[in-house]
């Protein structure tokens, strides 16, 4: 009796232990990546804080990293020569708060602890050649600059990348930060930076290029016209929506109006020219319905975090639930009929709860811009050893495919067709062909807030598409009657301009 | 083999681990031998022969594991609290030779636990005083926020840890004196046998001491741990599964009540659901144990070559962890196999014992030692919140270690006495109880 009930206790303690091995495989095992790479975390940087370091450099051979030798507690110290300009990208090493960008996510290449630099070390042994490696960037120095310039004072973002890689050329978004003030090696003053920065209004550290969403407004209408053509339930020119200043989307008494209360209608290629609000807005809420436009969205990268290669980037969002079916399809619905009807509608025009980085824009227009595919967005494209000869270089892949070539040539004509004469054309650019989405997000009207959007692809007539720019520019106070058009466009058009023709 | 044979080879195998991870944990963070590594086996290897011997001469019938076991983990954590900080090494190994030297007297001094059994309500007097000492004033101190210690000199001891094994001293005796009335049922409720409702009492009295513990002296694990121990003593002895659903009814209203009412309990539930909310500020033992033991990985990152100093609290709470981060996955499967082959000889000096008394005694005193084990790693790898107990013969602790070694002296005399020839029953006899045979 007594014997059995010790037996009893045995089992149950048993069953404590079994808890514990089986809790210690998921953290020492199965989460262990994940841990690793959490932004918390900084017992890898500071392993490796003193250690030799590799530089990181731009595509185009300009030092954004090096580790300079000091007579301070570490023999190394981490210095950024351009200062702020690549501080989302490039990141910072810091022994007290961690590291972040490309210092964090290829630390293990600037050591040189990656299989193939240790190999190409080998020879090295018998040497003093240090194993590390350099990273170098897929951005462009002149294009950073370029970007950092013309969007100027305003806070914002820019995201230029090649759409057949995925290779972002450059990426700003202001407010940023000097890695400098992290880097160093005064622990107070170090800490004391990072909480002024962390409890700054506009928190420079987080990159809005990446780690921000915002409501995309219109430039949001090309996934809700790519559903479209790729569902096979409109094609560019046909049918013709009825010109009209307001919809009315079924449940609500709440119509949607146009901007400026300016009459439009026509066929799909018209709506996306003129970015039709009543138009879209009923394409979305009764023509396709929740499931269709859910799961497109998804299918351009929406609800999935990007697979950036540097730490951070977050989902941007398209509402997965639109409720309960009201009513069947109809003739007046083919879609049906949602409880969130009303809500649906403002989603199709990038409104109610739908929000996007400008890195998720600019991947929309890369997949219309390379045939329906969407490249994986990197900013690291080649690792040399410490003599500069090439050790990796990473192959593209491709991340998401959202429609077929046939949509992406139909949707291309319609963004053609919204700079050549649509609310684009601050965009055009001589001797180069650029196709775009506005967007103007409004936040509000008393006082009148909105983002201005622009996202872009551009190439020279005859070859292949080799350019996709996004602008954000972020509402303020100052700038509240701007748009899409007139604020975000021009600032992608000398971009272009100055990709294409210096 | 003859269980002392077993017992030498077995110390002899747990000093050989305890010196080459000694000696590579040197390696790892100076790629040198310590200088004191041949003295450090001499003393290390001489402590244990002395022990042995004591068992030798003065239990020689003892099961051959529990020493062995014990003296594997107390090498293991001397290693790693050496590797953290040597100045608490050099007390840890003072209070290993106090350890073993208390292990040893009290084998010398008490040929027969049972006695213990007559003094059974002086000794809940005196765990009770222990228990309450720290909340004199002058008397007790208040480290990291627990009242717990008492400032000796230039020591602090916490009487709580000797406390815990003069109760169980007491509620074995007491249960061996009320059992057939707790036993008892006298109605019933669905499926459960209620015993009669006055025998709840000293349910109740465990009760209001955990809680003592727990509100005066904000000791959360300690608590957790008295209240576990009556619960796991008054089911072992009566079967009784309405205690056990009464006591965890206790146990789960006082824990909301006490969440209700105390910030510093609402703090750890919280960070146990997420430590993440505020990893660098909350959460920040917590998280730095993960990250350790994600660092470790499964093969860990060899000894002396993690940071597990950065987490707070490496040597005493969170020593699991920095044993996961050097050792890894192979190195924190050991300690809880370790850990559990322990469990298992102590449930089995349990029941092989000759006396109820002494069945209880070693059951109480085992599953005090694996539920300690269980609520500290448990609350690091955060199957339970955190708090703060030590992990038994690993962690930095002088009280901890020496009534640890105390509680295995106590097995490994009644396993001695359990194994006597004089006392085995003749072979006609086996399979009746053995309760009362004559000494």
């Amino acid at each position: 009796m007594i014997d059995r009930n010790i037996r009893h206790v045995l089992i149950v303690l048993l069953g404590c232990f079994l808890l514990l091995f089986i809790q210690l495989n998921r953290v020492q095992v199965v989460d262990a990546e994940s841990l690793r790479q959490h932004p918390a975390n900084t017992r890898t940087v500071q392993r490796d804080f003193s250690r030799p370091r590799g530089i990181i450099s731009t595509a185009d051979g300009v030092v954004v990293a090096r580790s300079v030798e000091t007579d301070g507690p570490f023999e190394l110290l981490r210095e950024y020569p351009e200062g702020d300009l690549y501080g989302h990208v490039a990141g910072y090493l810091s022994f007290n708060i961690g590291a972040d960008g490309v210092e964090r996510s290829y630390n293990d290449e600037l050591v040189g602890r990656t299989p193939a630099l240790q190999l190409g070390g080998l020879a090295g042994i018998l040497g003093t050649e240090e194993a590390t490696g350099q990273v170098v960037l897929t951005l462009r120095h002149d294009l950073q600059t370029a970007a950092r310039d013309a969007l100027g004072d305003q806070r914002g973002s820019v995201v230029m990348l090649d759409p057949r890689s995925g290779d972002i050329l450059a990426m700003w978004s202001n407010p940023s930060f000097d890695p400098n003030r992290l880097s160093s090696h005064d622990g107070q003053s170090v800490n004391e930076s990072f909480t002024e920065l962390v409890n700054a209004e506009d928190n420079p550290l987080r990159a809005k290029a990446f780690r921000d969403i915002y409501f995309p407004g219109s430039t949001f209408k090309l996934v809700t016209a790519a559903t479209a053509i790729e569902t096979g339930v409109l094609r560019l020119n046909s049918p013709v929506f009825d010109v009209t200043t307001e919809y009315t989307p079924p449940l609500t008494t709440r119509p949607i109006s146009n901007f400026g209360g300016n009459p439009c209608g026509g066929p799909l290629i018209d709506l996306l020219r003129q970015s039709c609000n009543t138009g879209f807005a009923q394409i979305g809420a009764e023509l396709l319905g929740p499931e269709r436009l859910t799961r497109q969205a998804q299918a351009f990268g929406f609800n999935t975090v990007p697979p950036l290669d540097i730490p951070g980037a977050v989902a941007s969002r398209f509402p997965t639930d639109f409720g309960a079916e009201q009513r069947p399809p109809s003739v007046e619905t083919p879609a049906g009929v949602f409880e969130d009807s009303p809500g649906l509608a403002q989603a199709s025009i990038g409104q109610n709860d739908v929000s996007a980085t400008p890195l998720q824009m600019a991947l929309v227009a890369a997949a219309v811009a390379n045939e329906g595919e969407i490249f994986a967005p990197r900013v690291v494209g080649e690792i040399k050893n410490s003599q500069g000869e090439t050790v990796t270089t990473p192959n593209p892949q491709i991340w998401q495919r959202p429609m077929s070539t046939a949509t992406a040539a139909d949707m291309r004509l319609a963004m053609l067709a919204v700079v050549e004469d649509g609310s684009g054309v601050r965009a055009q650019v001589s001797n180069v062909e650029v196709g775009g989405k506005t967007g103007t997000a409004q936040l509000g009207t008393e006082p009148p807030q909105s983002h201005a959007w622009f996202v872009a692809f551009a190439g020279r007539p005859g070859n292949e598409t080799e350019l996709v720019v996004a602008v954000f520019v972020e509402a303020t106070e100052d700038n509240g009657d701007q748009t899409g058009g007139r604020a975000a466009a021009p600032i992608a058009q000398v971009l272009i301009d100055h990709y294409f023709n210096g | 083999m003859r269980p002392r044979t077993v017992e030498l080879g077995l110390l002899v195998l747990a000093s050989l681990i305890t010196v080459s991870a000694y000696g590579l944990t040197s390696l790892g963070r100076a790629a040198s031998l310590p200088a004191n590594i041949v003295p450090f086996l001499g003393i290390l290897v001489g402590l244990l022969l002395a022990s042995h011997l004591v068992v030798r001469r003065w239990a020689p019938h003892a099961d051959g594991l529990l020493l062995p076991l014990a003296a594997l983990l107390n090498g293991l954590g001397y290693v790693v609290i050496a590797r953290l900080n040597p100045d608490l090494a050099d007390s840890q190994s003072a209070w290993t030779f106090i350890g073993l030297a208390a292990f040893a007297l009290f084998l010398i001094a008490v040929p027969d636990v049972r006695p213990f059994e007559r003094y059974r309500y002086t000794l809940a007097l005196v765990g009770v005083v222990l228990l309450l000492l720290p909340l004199i004033p002058g008397l007790g101190v208040n480290i990291n926020g627990a009242r717990i210690w008492l400032r000796v000199g230039p020591f602090s001891i916490q009487p709580g840890e000797f406390a815990k094994i003069v109760l169980s001293m007491f509620l074995a005796g007491y249960l061996v004196d009320k059992r057939e009335l707790l036993t008892v049922a006298t109605r019933r409720l669905g499926r459960l046998n209620i015993p009669d409702i006055k025998h709840f009492g000293p349910l109740g009295l465990a009760w209001g001491v955990a809680l003592i513990v727990m509100v005066a002296e904000r000791d959360l694990g300690s608590s957790l741990l008295f209240f576990t121990l009556f619960i796991v003593m008054i089911y072992i002895a009566t079967g009784r599964t309405a205690y056990v659903v009464f006591g965890l009814t206790l146990f789960a209203g006082g824990a909301y009540a006490a969440h209700q009412m105390f910030g510093h309990v609402r703090q750890r539930v919280a960070i146990w659901l997420d430590p993440f909310e505020d990893p660098k500020g909350d959460g920040f033992q917590i998280v730095e144990a993960a990250f350790a033991l994600a660092d470790g990985g499964i093969t860990g990152t060899g000894l002396g070559l993690g940071t597990p100093g950065k987490m707070p609290f490496a040597a005493t709470d969170m020593i699991f962890a920095a044993v996961g981060e050097e050792l890894g996955l192979l190195g924190g499967t050991a300690v809880l196999a370790t850990f559990l082959l322990f469990v298992g000889a102590g449930f089995r000096v349990a029941a092989t014992a000759k006396s109820t008394f002494e069945k209880f005694l070693a059951a109480g005193l085992t599953a005090l030692l694996g539920f300690q084990a269980f609520v500290i790693i448990g609350g690091i790898l955060r199957v339970l919140p955190l708090t703060g107990v030590t992990l038994p013969f690993v962690s930095y602790g002088g009280s901890s270690l020496i009534s640890n070694y105390i509680a295995l002296a106590i097995l490994v005399r009644i396993s001695d006495r359990a194994n006597r020839p004089d006392l085995l029953p003749s072979p006609s006899r086996v399979g009746v109880p053995s309760e009362g045979v004559p000494t």
